[in-house]
């Protein structure tokens, strides 16, 4: 890949999508048998799938915490995921991660309710894409809630990048690459409406105003995503949930 | 018909009313659960679909002994948390008596519980008539967020089960159900249980199940003539 | 924890199925679960298949560079397997490094692929003793309800059968389909006493991790055979469990071709 001339051209970026658009998301809730939660996620060329197993019981004992849940969280990309072949294995960026994507839920999932106990949520990623971490995130608070576990709301997560000057939402592998700025975030969204920032981290170089318009952006992609969960999930219990 | 929330979802402005399934934020109530969401005058709540099996004291647990020690026996119950059982909770108990005599690694047994200390250290006891160390028949498992289901509203449907099919049944709350009686009744009871795990939020079940019930039977009377 | 207490439940329950001479599943000892297979699902690798075996789930992914040959086989192409058993898939896997169990599918997937001769490595030379076609088949388990080895199996010969050498983008000529020659089908039986159960589900493992692996190429050719688990092998019971393999294998390799035919 090379760094493109230009990276929007008649209001219209590289995919052919504007800078406020979305690429197409897929979302399966239940996919896996053993898990106790699970989601398989499309986003753009992303594809992942997340795994939720808990509350269980720790181990080693020293890790307890014996006034709550710990939770952890492991974004791990398969060797076949990337153009050139990856070595298995977590490397610092997956850790990073990880470490940002854990303490999102853990602001989000009623820990004290379990105490002396563990939530696991494992995201694999199976085809990266640019935002392969936000498609993460999206995927595992659907698995979460798949999963019965109690929650103050749910987590959505999109990114926003800057190139040629303007804001683009959901970026591009192009775009990720050469843009000027690239912002990832997930909010907590509670009675229908975005609360507060779960997730923030930015690379790059933006003005202040710059950044607010970006989260004003990305609340109105994240509004769109969290529609599409929802209703991958009613979907899902709607065959089990009827009347009674 | 009930409607599924999802967590976050705002379910009321009323703190009074908030149920199971729900938590308070300021004046407003929210889910904190995927479930059905069951609104009556005084309360509103959410039935949950799915989920381990956290202990309530006063629950009847079905738990295997994964350890025995000079004090008891701690039991495996289906749940992240493991269950204690006291030797003095245990009819069984006699003195010189040693514990793994009395229940051994491996063992079953129907349990109460009694107490959860804040750590969610689990005390439950075998001194209630339901209790019993099990040494025969069978135990099957299902999600134990659908075992309200096949207890039924006022146990109506574990009642159809066991009338119907002549069998002792009983269901803990951690999603493990004790059969015993004829293996082959045992056999259709178990099926009509996977079919009540399958279809637990429709309509008219009991209905289905004592219509398979009845069949199932038939079939087995013919059988045997 | 929970999961010990299911799983004693499920084993004795397998057991006393077994008595009545039947699975929990109502399936015959010798039949394998439903097989769906789709290829080329991730578009990024050179080749990649996904396989559900009843409730059991895997992807294998190819992928492929040019690299130095083995210095004793100078002129031959060089496959490398290896086998991720990501805790997603189950509660019982750990994240880490490749464990025994890990490196055993890898290596017995890597027997039957390469006993077989299914890759053509002749054709993988690029400049005889300084570089060859590197392919690294990797194996992503997701979804552990028995018998990963066999799932893994047939996704990694799926993969291969639909993967296209990407020389054009090293500079090394047109792009062009990898040589496939035969579609080896590995067969795991659970063995119980005296009998086997072939593809076994993560139930009927619970009453033990016993098993006996013999994979088989399209002229019925035993090419790998992996005896799994601390148990004593009876000489009849083996040569049971081979007929009994030789058969299944057969139904595993028509669902495969006329699953895979198109991409392949």
């Amino acid at each position: 890949m090379s760094r493109p001339e230009k990276f929007i051209i008649d209001g219209k970026r590289l995919d052919g999508r504007t800078p406020d658009q979305l690429r197409p998301i897929k979302i399966e809730v239940d996919y896996l048998k053993r898990a106790d939660g699970s989601c398989y996620l499309e986003m753009g060329k992303n594809r992942v799938v997340a795994a939720v197993y808990g509350p269980r019981e720790v181990h080693p004992r020293h890790l307890q915490d014996p006034t709550k849940a710990i939770i952890r969280y492991r974004y791990n990309m398969a060797p076949f995921s990337v153009e050139e072949r990856k070595r298995p294995g977590p490397d610092r960026r997956s850790i990073e991660i990880s470490k940002v994507s854990k303490e999102a839920f853990e602001a989000v999932i009623m820990k004290e309710l379990f105490p002396r106990s563990a939530i696991d949520i494992f995201v694999e990623v199976l085809q990266a894409d640019a935002g392969s971490r936000t498609a993460c995130i999206n995927a595992a608070s659907v698995a979460l809630v798949d999963a019965g576990i109690p929650m103050k709301g749910i987590l959505t997560s999109v990114a926003v990048a800057k190139v040629d000057g303007v804001l683009v939402l959901d970026p591009m592998k192009e775009e990720d690459n050469y843009g000027e700025a690239d912002i990832p975030f997930a909010f907590l969204i509670r009675g229908g409406k975005i609360e507060s920032i779960a997730l923030l981290q930015m690379d790059g170089k933006m003005t202040k105003e710059e950044i607010k318009e970006a989260i004003n952006l990305a609340k109105k992609g994240a509004m769109e995503i969290y529609q599409m969960q929802r209703e991958a999930i009613m979907k899902k219990f709607i065959e089990e949930g009827e009347n009674e | 018909m009930r409607k599924i929330v999802l967590p976050g979802d705002l379910i009321s402005t009323n703190p009074k009313v908030a149920g199971y399934g729900t938590y308070i934020e300021g004046d407003k109530v929210y889910a904190k659960i995927l479930g059905l969401f069951d609104e009556a005058e005084n309360s509103a709540k959410v039935i949950p679909l799915k989920g381990k099996y956290i202990p309530s004291i006063g629950d009847t647990v079905i738990g295997i002994v994964r350890e025995v020690t000079a004090n008891g026996w701690n039991l495996d119950i289906n749940s992240p948390y493991q269950a204690f059982l006291p030797l003095t909770e245990n009819p069984e108990t006699k003195p010189g008596k040693k514990p793994n005599d009395i229940l051994d690694l491996g063992d079953a047994v129907i349990a109460k519980v009694i107490n959860i200390d804040p750590r969610m250290r689990v005390t439950v006891t075998m001194k209630d008539k339901i209790c019993r160390a099990i040494r025969f028949g069978r135990i099957v498992a299902i999600n134990p967020a659908r075992i309200p289901r096949v207890i039924g509203k006022k146990g109506s449907m574990i009642k159809l089960l066991k009338s119907e099919l002549d069998v002792q049944i009983v269901a803990g709350q951690n999603g493990l159900i004790w059969l015993n009686g004829d293996r082959r009744k045992i056999s259709i009871a178990e099926e009509a249980i996977y079919l009540i795990e399958e279809e637990a939020h429709t309509e008219g079940l009991t209905d289905r199940v004592a219509e398979f019930l009845r069949r199932r039977k038939e079939c087995l009377a013919q059988k045997n003539s | 924890m929970s999961n010990d207490i299911l799983s004693e439940i499920k084993k004795d329950y397998v057991l006393s199925k077994l008595r009545d001479g039947e699975r929990i599943d109502g399936r015959k000892f010798d039949e394998f679960r439903k097989l769906e297979i789709r290829t080329g699902l991730i578009g990024k690798a050179e080749g990649s298949a996904y396989v559900k075996l009843g409730n059991t789930q895997v992807v294998v992914g190819i992928k492929m560079q040019p690299g130095e040959p083995f210095p004793d086989v100078p002129d031959k192409g060089v496959i490398i397997v290896n086998a991720e058993l990501v805790p997603l898939a189950s509660p019982t896997f750990e994240p880490g490094p490749p464990d025994e169990n890990s490196i055993e599918l890898a290596r017995v997937v890597d027997r039957g692929i390469r006993e077989s001769e299914a890759v053509d490595l002749s054709k993988l030379c690029i400049e005889p003793g300084k570089k060859v076609w590197i392919i690294f088949v990797d194996i992503h388990a997701l979804d552990d309800d028995g018998n990963l080895l066999d799932a893994s199996a047939i996704a990694s010969i799926c993969a291969l059968m639909n993967t296209k050498v990407p020389a054009s983008r090293f500079g090394l000529g047109e792009d062009f389909d990898l040589p496939v020659n035969d579609i080896p089908v590995s067969v795991t039986s659970l063995i119980i006493g005296d009998k086997f159960l072939v593809d076994p589900t993560r139930d009927e493992m619970s009453v033990g991790e016993r098993t006996l692996t013999v994979t088989v190429d399209k002229s019925d050719n035993i090419v790998a055979i992996q005896k799994s688990g601390d148990y004593l092998l009876s000489e009849p019971l083996f040569t049971e469990v081979l007929e009994a393999s030789i058969r299944a294998s057969k139904k595993i390799r028509e669902e495969i071709l006329r699953q895979c035919s198109k991409a392949c």
